[in-house]
């Protein structure tokens, strides 16, 4: 019997499923409209009004904090900022954590020793990354600075988050020293559904280890590629602990980001409309982006592509 | 299925009046976190630095709880979280009873103005409150007193007393003096100034010191009135000092690189050899130093100069709180003789009202600091300001970057001098 021919389902089987729908549904509905939709209308709310964080009664100011968001520099500063993040801070986890889960994928002894070692940073509080690296950096006393020296390279010694060419990267560097063990556990995990027999007729076929990769391991992985690219870019837009800790914005706001300086107009000057005008624009930047890769993923997934 | 949609419609509106609330506040309602114990206050402090001095205060409220029979419950919250916990708080009418907090314009100022502070001044002159009158002026806004200002404070240089003697050098009375340590301190291998500024707050008293001593109180006060510019030529050359300093490697190498906290280990390390920084460090200083220390005001060109003086925190009470003849008795207790002396000797924090120091146990150090600080008050001694706590967040921000800014080589003085002025 085709299924066009099946009669339709009996009225109470219907309700059943009407009921069983509604109720699976609605703890997402709960969650939605508790933890996205609210606090975007508040948001909304607070970036058309003057509000000091005190004045029960802000002014209604329109657009004007709009119209300050783009003619303000500290504001372009920060963003050029978020963009660095973006390509330094997406391109390295991705590239390095790629890389050594691929040096791990044939590893058979203490691979999970590996993953446990890679992982951890991964895991730890991004306060408690921040005050360790912050003391690494130190200028007097750091690690950094004492092992330059050590190796007779003392001119390269410097204050690594207090120079303003060089502090983003430093910060960097930690952030990428953090976030890379996570790409590596999962691309490990999508190595792991590899087509090895693929791989070994392409060796027999006389391709390298680089075309191996490009036109066999990442076709197969690149839903889940996409899916820590996803994550690692957005987080590049929303960065804002590990600044916040280890530089504050500074020195003299040459490492703010648009998280930082939303902070710093919210809760520092107490211009809280603007600051949340701040938080809206890294939205309005990071869902885009978000929606367009989670959709690629999708469509990759469908056509049976990947891990 | 309409029941099943009712229960829907009335899950989500509940979600939805609570995360309302739990977003904007809600609208206000009595203080004191809803506790009617007309005898249990709620007390909100930031978290001292040292947690011998959390100690002290939890032992100071319990001995206020047994003389009075009013409990007092402690809430400890990061220092750094202080002002937005507590503007939320009072918003929502769930804040505490009784607070720590700064006097400044953009503090309490600020809540003073919205009215979320309960008014003292009839307390005042009830109960006769024996505050110094200049601290009085700092927690009156709009003609009315609103707290009580905890303690007075100074911004100087504490100095290892010990390396200065070993060296050679005496207490600088001059900046050409000053100059001269510093260069025999560097020269010795030693960092002459443990100057920090990665959180951008100690440039500001770091200008408060240079300028307070160059120009002196009167010029100190034009320039906080506005009737001074911030971009005139005394600015500038205070800034110019600082940018001098920092050049000849007399200050941290990269001091936007050094936290607080780190450049204070220099010091009690024996690393750095002078520390800019505030008495309130007094009591810290004398914890982790096995060496003699002096403090001294930052020396003018043409003489030892002045401190920096100013009010530290303050003492404020909710306006929606219900337990005002409690806090008024906390108050009371906190202004008695014996509670000021109490004070100096285990927090060795400064009292704002006179107290009788003849016989209190005090280090060499901080009875120095307690008489410097005593001419503040009796108006026998010329002090300066300490910038940051008289003027608005705007201003201290454009401060605290464009120092920041001279110290990384990011700008000239007279580019952080024209900053200063367009946001005053």
């Amino acid at each position: 019997m085709s299924i066009a021919n099946r009669s339709p389902a009996p009225a109470v089987t219907r309700r059943a499923q009407a009921r069983l729908g509604v109720a699976l549904v609605l703890p997402v509905m709960i969650m939605v409209v508790a933890f996205f939709l609210i606090p975007l209308v508040n948001a909304l709310y607070y970036s058309v009004v003057d509000f000091n964080g005190i004045n029960p009664n802000p002014d209604f100011v329109g657009l004007a904090n709009f119209e300050r968001l783009f003619t303000d520099p500290k504001m372009a500063h920060a963003l050029g900022n978020n963009i660095t993040w973006i390509i330094v801070g997406t391109i390295s986890p991705m590239v390095i954590g790629l890389l050594v889960a691929m040096l791990l994928w044939s590893v058979q002894r203490a691979s999970v020793v590996y993953r446990v070692l890679f992982f951890l940073p991964y895991v730890l509080p991004g306060v408690a990354i921040g005050i360790v690296w912050g003391w690494i950096y130190d200028p007097v006393n750091g690690l950094l600075n004492q092992l330059l020296r050590a190796m007779g390279l003392g001119d390269l010694a410097r204050g690594w988050l207090g120079e303003p060419d060089v502090a983003i990267y430093a910060v960097l560097v930690t952030a990428i020293w953090a976030g890379t063990g996570f790409a590596i556990v999962i691309f490990l995990s999508a190595l792991r559904n590899v087509d090895i027999e693929l791989v070994e007729a392409a060796r027999i076929d006389g391709a390298n280890s680089l075309q191996r990769l490009w036109f066999i391991v990442l076709p197969q992985i690149m839903p889940v590629f996409l899916m820590v690219l996803t994550l690692t870019l957005v987080g590049g837009f929303s960065v804002f602990d590990i600044i916040f800790i280890m530089t504050g914005g500074g020195p003299a706001d040459a490492t703010e980001v648009l998280g930082t300086y939303a902070y710093s107009n919210a809760f520092q000057l107490s211009d809280i409309g603007y600051g949340t005008t701040l938080a809206l624009l890294i939205t309005v930047l990071s869902v885009p982006v978000a929606v367009l890769l989670n959709r690629l993923q999708r469509k990759l997934s469908l056509q049976g592509t990947g891990a | 299925m309409t029941k099943l949609l009712r229960l829907t419609t009335i899950g989500l509106t509940a979600v939805l009046a609570l995360s309302v609330v739990g977003c904007t506040g809600g609208a206000p309602s009595d203080g004191g976190g809803n506790d009617t114990d007309p005898d249990t206050l709620r007390f909100m402090i930031g978290q001292p630095e040292d947690p011998a001095d959390l100690a002290l205060t939890e032992q100071d409220i319990a001995t206020f709880a047994e003389e009075s029979g009013i409990t007092i419950e402690l809430d400890v919250i990061p220092s750094e979280n202080v002002r937005t916990v507590l503007q939320t708080q009072l918003r929502s009418g769930d804040g505490p009873d009784i607070f720590g907090y700064d006097t400044g314009p953009g503090f309490a100022g600020a809540l003073a103005e919205a009215g979320l502070l309960y008014p003292l001044t009839e307390h005042f002159s009830e109960r006769e409150w024996p505050i110094y009158d200049f601290a009085q002026e700092r927690v009156t806004f709009g003609g009315e007193i609103v707290g009580i200002p905890n303690d007075i404070e100074t911004v100087g240089l504490f100095y290892n007393a010990t390396m200065f003697d070993e060296l050679g050098i005496a207490q600088p009375q001059s900046v050409a003096d000053l100059t001269a340590a510093a260069q025999t301190i560097a020269d010795s291998g030693v960092i002459p100034f443990a100057v920090s500024d990665q959180e951008g707050w100690q440039g500001g008293h770091l200008l408060s010191m240079v300028l307070s001593s160059e120009v002196g109180s009167d010029a100190m006060e034009a320039l906080i009135a506005g009737d001074t510019r911030w971009d005139s030529p005394e600015v500038v050359s205070a800034l110019t000092l600082l940018a001098d300093f920092n050049e000849a490697g007399y200050f941290t190498p990269s001091p936007a690189a050094v936290t607080y906290d780190n450049a204070n280990a220099l010091f009690y390390s024996g690393q750095a050899a002078i520390n800019p920084t505030g008495s309130w460090l007094a009591q810290d200083i004398e914890r982790n130093v096995e060496f003699e220390v002096g403090y001294m005001p930052f020396p003018a060109s043409d003489g030892p100069g002045i401190f920096s003086g100013g009010l530290g925190s303050g003492l404020f009470v909710n306006a929606t709180t219900t337990k005002t003849d409690a806090a008024v008795e906390f108050i009371d207790y906190l202004l008695t003789q014996e509670h000021g002396r109490w004070s100096v000797e285990n927090t060795q924090s400064i009292p704002a009202f006179p107290i009788d120091t003849e016989g209190i146990e005090a280090t060499p150090l901080f009875s120095q600091i307690l008489d410097d600080a005593a001419k503040i008050a009796d108006g026998s001694g010329d002090f300066g300001y300490n910038i940051d706590v008289l003027m608005s967040n705007t201003f201290n921000e454009a401060m605290g970057n464009g120092i920041q800014g001279i110290l990384t080589g990011q700008a000239t003085p007279e580019e952080v001098a024209v900053t200063l002025q367009e946001n005053y």
